[in-house]
């Protein structure tokens, strides 16, 4: 039995799945033996170990810009040094079904501005989908160099209390935070070596090699062409991660105005005069990419960028457009789609959604609104949300107005219990329960799908709380795949 | 390379430098204040002239230029001083920033630590009771980053431009370090204190050293002008800065690349280096106008820059207002 040390007073909550512990408080056998390295730990040493895991990440400059003065503030992404364990058998299941949804949504995307055959099929997705901020119907029949237009996803996952992943949602725009991933893991191995020797943990530090070889593998005129990584630059909050990608891909670290476009190619102003450039890892929203083609004000854009695209001169990671896919309605739609393009069943449940733009599912919404947590398709990062369960009955009332105005913006989900983490109270110098959500990346190029064997796992470092945004509160903890046992010892 | 790169790095060089040169002139004058005789305004006014902030001191603390602790800690810390350590230090540090794929992790870390020193309470604490340390801390980080970058980066082009803003910056420092000093000396009362000025000079170019050993031991006022000015060996002479940085430039475009940018700059630089390169170290020892010839190297050094920035930099409107000038 594990002499459970720093874990001595966790106890999981009655409600939530637990990752590392048993609702009877035994540690989950796949994870005993980690769970044993880091039990060896005295409270005031890990507290220690995260005091000094903060101060690394603030001398490396691993952080985001808070707001932006003469001094240049900026802040770490609070961090949790108690890692997220994902067993072998767990990934396996992941892995199967998150490439299983990328390809369906390449698909879809492809067939939404192609042929447009589901479209036709399907009405009400048809109208979801024309009514979608993330449609661009500029792009109907433009065809991405290499054929990939999500190039990097990052799909949230979260464990019911059976212990079921589901899908939250899918990003597949600009994802971020997958610098924090390589970050933290660099952080775990110099502050809890034993511990991660003995999770034999997969590991993460390939990402910006493979993400480099699928941007090579989809440039217009051969894998040896220039790529680029486009940045709205140092003051935008995800900019330490555009600098980290580019410096560890070695590819050139661009603002829109280093870039401008001549006969449809694109071309980046030199020391040496103008050079062609072929691939961009766009870091910049659809709308502010191109002043030609999206929003007119934008000064992050670069003009005509969209149209060097369409022409086929230069790829964009991820493709403009992608949005639609995300959308939060479509989101209720991509069992289906899974099932329409390649004929299988979903490898992973999602959350069941109601689509207010159908007239059914409005009712029940406006029927439940208390047990419900209501979205609005086109918001991220956790606004424009109503959590039914603890909303005042004004909120409540203003959302069923406006539900009821416009049914087609908005969507709903029954709140789901979101597994739990140990980690670390930096107040009470204890281990506690809080809840987390996982972020795997999944990359994209001409040879197929590739899943990061890790993930950013998000935490609510609140007690009680559901909101895991870094933008409200939330703090990131390294994620520990294990690898598949060498042998098994037992039948 | 990327035009705003290349303007990035060539202003964390600039910053750098200026950030060490700063620190360096203030822990010497506060050497020289201690015990040379001087008037606390014979000490500290040069000081502030050197860093081109007169008239804003003159406008915020009036006459207070031999007040040594106001001259201090405007120009060591206020952040309305655009060449404060601090200010240089935080300039430095977002144009890295800002260029963080191309300098290396171990030059960011150095720079970002120093930064966070500086904006802590330990700085703080240091400056009040080790004044000394506190200087010589920063320099050790200065030279460290830049350390770094000679060690740890790729000697191509972003390299090249960093080292260029280092030269460019260090040959001005060093003209208008002597000629404030110059200026004082040629001031009668101040004869017979001169070799101890003349040592804070050396010393105030890291030069006391390598111009001992230059002139084995013999100090006259023409020799110490003589060699900060002319010296083809020692690192912070301004003939040696401005070989430097035509040779970088050279690097960075070479004199047969025509057609491509940077031949202005390229031309206006050889011809100040073919310049000094004239100067005799006989005439200068003599007394030949040296507050004309030092004007001079100034007056260019900031029309190469001029050149620099308009042909190879970009100097593009973008949207991050990081400081990359005064």
């Amino acid at each position: 039995m594990l002499d459970r040390g720093l874990f001595a007073g966790y106890r999981p909550l009655p409600s939530a799945y637990d990752e590392a512990f048993r609702a009877d408080g035994a540690p989950r056998p796949e994870f005993e033996g980690c769970l044993a390295a880091l039990a060896a730990s005295t409270a005031s040493g890990f507290a220690r170990q995260q005091r000094f895991a903060e101060r690394a990440l603030l001398d490396q400059g691993v952080t985001f810009s808070v707001y932006s003065d003469a001094l240049g503030a900026e802040k770490i992404f609070p961090f949790c040094l108690v890692p997220r364990l994902v067993s072998a058998s767990d990934w396996a299941r992941l892995e199967r079904g998150l490439v299983q949804r990328v390809l369906a949504l390449e698909a879809f995307l492809d067939d939404v501005y192609g042929e447009g055959r589901i479209l036709a099929e399907r009405p009400l997705l048809r109208e979801v989908v024309l009514g979608s901020k993330g449609y661009l119907a500029q792009l109907r029949g433009v065809r991405p160099p290499g054929g990939v237009r999500i190039h990097v996803s990052g799909i949230d996952l979260i464990r019911d209390p059976q212990g079921t992943f589901r899908v939250l949602e899918d990003n597949l725009r600009t994802p971020s935070g997958v610098s924090y991933v390589l970050e933290n893991r660099a952080l775990s191995k110099r502050v809890l070596p034993g511990a991660i020797d003995r999770a034999r943990v997969r590991r993460v530090d390939h990402y910006p090699e493979r993400l480099v070889a699928a941007l090579r593998s989809v440039a217009p005129d051969g894998p040896d062409g220039t790529a680029v990584v486009l940045t709205p630059g140092p003051y935008n909050s995800a900019y330490f991660e555009h600098s980290f990608l580019a410096r560890t891909m070695g590819l050139e670290l661009v603002q829109a105005p280093d870039l401008f476009v001549q006969d449809d190619r694109v071309w980046a102003k030199t020391t040496r005069g103008p050079r062609r450039v072929h691939v961009v890892y766009r870091r910049t929203d659809d709308a502010f990419l191109d002043p030609e083609a999206f929003r007119p004000d934008s000064v992050l854009g670069v003009p005509g960028l969209v149209r060097a695209y369409a022409a086929g001169n230069v790829a964009l990671a991820n493709a403009p457009g992608n949005g639609v896919a995300d959308d939060k309605a479509v989101y209720a739609f991509v069992p289906e789609i899974i099932r329409y393009y390649l004929g299988e069943d979903p490898a992973l449940e999602q959350v069941p959604t109601y689509v207010c733009a159908r007239d059914a599912d409005r009712d029940h919404v406006l029927a439940h609104l208390s047990e419900m947590v209501v979205k609005v398709v086109d918001e991220a990062g956790g606004y424009g949300m109503l959590m039914g369960p603890q909303a005042r009955a004004e909120e409540r009332e203003q959302f069923r107005r406006r539900i009821a105005a416009e049914p087609r913006r908005y969507i709903a989900q029954r709140r789901v219990e979101l597994s739990t983490c140990p980690t670390w109270d930096v107040a009470g110098e204890r281990v506690v329960p809080r809840r987390v959500d996982l972020r795997p990346y999944v990359l994209n190029g001409a040879g197929g799908p590739w899943v990061l064997p890790g993930g950013l796992t998000r935490v609510a470092l609140v007690e009680g709380s559901y909101v895991v945004n870094s933008s409200q509160g939330g703090g990131s903890k390294d994620t520990w795949v294990q690898s598949e046992p060498v042998a098994r010892s037992d039948a | 390379m990327i035009s705003r790169v290349a303007d990035h790095c060539f202003w964390l060089g600039r910053y750098l430098e200026r950030a060490e040169s700063t620190a360096r002139v203030l822990q010497v004058t506060q050497d020289l204040s201690l015990d040379a005789g001087l008037t606390p305004l014979q000490c500290w006014g040069p000081v502030v002239v050197v860093a081109g902030e007169e008239a804003r001191f003159r406008s915020r603390f009036g006459d207070a230029l031999g007040d040594g602790d106001r001259v201090q800690r405007y120009l060591a810390w206020d952040v309305e001083d655009p060449t404060s350590i601090r200010r240089s230090v935080s300039a430095a540090r977002d144009n890295a920033r800002s260029i963080r794929e191309t300098v290396s992790l171990e030059a960011w870390e150095a720079l970002n630590e120093l930064h966070l020193w500086l904006a802590g309470t330990d700085a703080e604490a240091r400056w009040r009771d080790d004044r000394h340390g506190f200087y010589g801390e920063v320099r050790r980080s200065c030279q460290l980053a830049l350390g770094f970058v000679q060690g740890t980066m790729l000697h191509d082009d972003p390299y090249d431009f960093i080292v260029l803003g280092v030269m460019l910056e260090r040959a001005a420092q060093t003209a208008r370090i002597l000629d404030v000093h110059h200026h004082a000396l040629t001031d009668d009362a101040l004869q017979v204190i001169e070799t101890a000025v003349f040592l804070a000079l050396l010393r105030a170019c890291s030069g006391f050293e390598p111009f001992m050993r230059r002139s084995r031991g013999a100090i006259t006022p023409g020799g110490v002008a003589a060699f900060l000015v002319l010296d083809g060996q020692f690192p912070r002479s301004i003939r040696f800065s401005i070989a430097s940085a035509r040779a970088r430039l050279e690097r960075i475009r070479p004199s047969d690349a025509i057609g491509r940018p940077g031949a202005e700059s390229l031309e206006r630089l050889r011809r100040l280096d073919s310049w000094i390169a004239d100067q005799r170290a006989g005439a200068i020892a003599a007394g030949a106008d040296l507050h004309r010839l030092l004007t001079r190297v100034v007056d260019d050094a900031s029309v190469v820059c001029d050149a620099i920035g308009r042909e190879l930099l970009g100097q593009l409107p973008g949207p991050a207002p990081v400081e990359t000038g005064q």
